[in-house]
């Protein structure tokens, strides 16, 4: 994809009113904003396409059953962190990847149902990738916020 | 972290949903073999009990704050709940976790420019009575991100 897509206010104000309600209609879009409905489905496809937009349904880590979220610090040994972390990020249970500055080389969150899985991933996943010195965990306990309305978007499947 | 029911027609309905909210109950409906009502109703609870949102997610190249960063925070024990939603409150702030570890909350946040991170963990952030210590790790690369799993809150 190119670098020069631009959006102007009118597309700034279109993906702030789906950022309240991804399922506000057209023509709801369009009278809040002082559009025509066409205007506003023309916009929203365009940045669709361009895969610069998604509107979507987010779920709560709870729809999914993670009763047991935990961010683990990881520390590597002998071997580049970038392997390390491609390994990680395939695991299932493994919720996301960063590689980061610090004391640390890979951040990482895990999702799991309950301690059952966490000994699964411990055991059977963890223990197989080569170059992982320490982890550092951090349990959450509770969650205020955990919401990013900025991500990689991936292109459409061909459906 | 409560327990929810949720049924094969939530997930498959959640699973639609997440790659494009703007379909219409009656297409979905018609993909999934069941009626518009059921389809309206289904949506209607799963966004009641809070286990759905709809809402936009941008791509990084429209976005002005495209760095990542954790902030941990050393906090004081018997306030974090507090400090935690503090934090929370904070526009630059995205995701904030109440933490047993070596940090008691741990804060991600998105920022343009290592000044504007600067300002976010050690102005803001530890400008808050109760925060004794921060440590920010700035993400070079990520490998994995899910933006579609989220807390869904009341704000």
């Amino acid at each position: 994809m190119n670098g020069n897509f631009e959006i102007d206010d009118i597309d700034v104000s279109i993906i702030a009113e789906l950022r309240e309600d991804g399922r506000a209609s057209n023509q709801q879009i369009a009278s809040k904003l002082g559009l025509t409905a066409a205007t506003v489905s023309a916009r929203i496809k365009r940045m669709e396409d361009a895969d610069k937009l998604r509107v979507v349904a987010v779920s709560d880590f709870s729809a999914h059953g993670y009763n047991l979220l935990i961010q683990v610090a990881v520390e590597v040994d002998g071997r580049a962190s970038s392997e390390v972390a491609a390994d990680l990020a395939k695991l299932p249970e493994v919720f996301a990847v960063h590689q980061v500055t610090g004391r640390y080389d890979i951040d990482m969150l895990i999702a799991v149902r309950d301690y059952d899985e966490l000994k699964h991933v411990m055991l059977e996943r963890l223990a197989g990738i080569r170059g992982i010195r320490s982890m550092l965990p951090a349990i959450a306990t509770a969650i205020p916020k955990y919401k990013f309305d900025v991500a990689p978007i991936e292109a459409r499947d061909a459906s | 972290m409560s327990q929810v029911q949720i049924d094969e027609l939530d997930r498959q309905l959640i699973d639609i949903l997440s790659k494009d909210a703007r379909i219409s109950n009656r297409k979905i409906a018609a993909d999934l073999g069941v009626t518009e009502g059921t389809v309206r109703g289904r949506i209607r609870r799963l966004q009641n009990d809070r286990l759905i949102a709809f809402t936009a997610i941008t791509s990084f190249e429209l976005a002005d704050n495209t760095k990542m960063a954790f902030i941990g925070v050393q906090a004081d024990f018997g306030r974090v709940n507090e400090i935690a939603d503090t934090i929370a409150k904070l526009p630059a702030i995205d995701a904030v976790m109440i933490t047993m570890g070596r940090f008691n909350i741990q804060a991600f946040c998105l920022f343009s420019e290592l000044d504007r991170l600067h300002e976010i963990a050690s102005e803001e952030i530890l400008s808050i009575d109760g925060v004794h210590h921060v440590e920010s790790s700035i993400a070079v690369k990520t490998l994995k991100y899910n933006a579609r799993i989220v807390k869904i809150t009341d704000s």
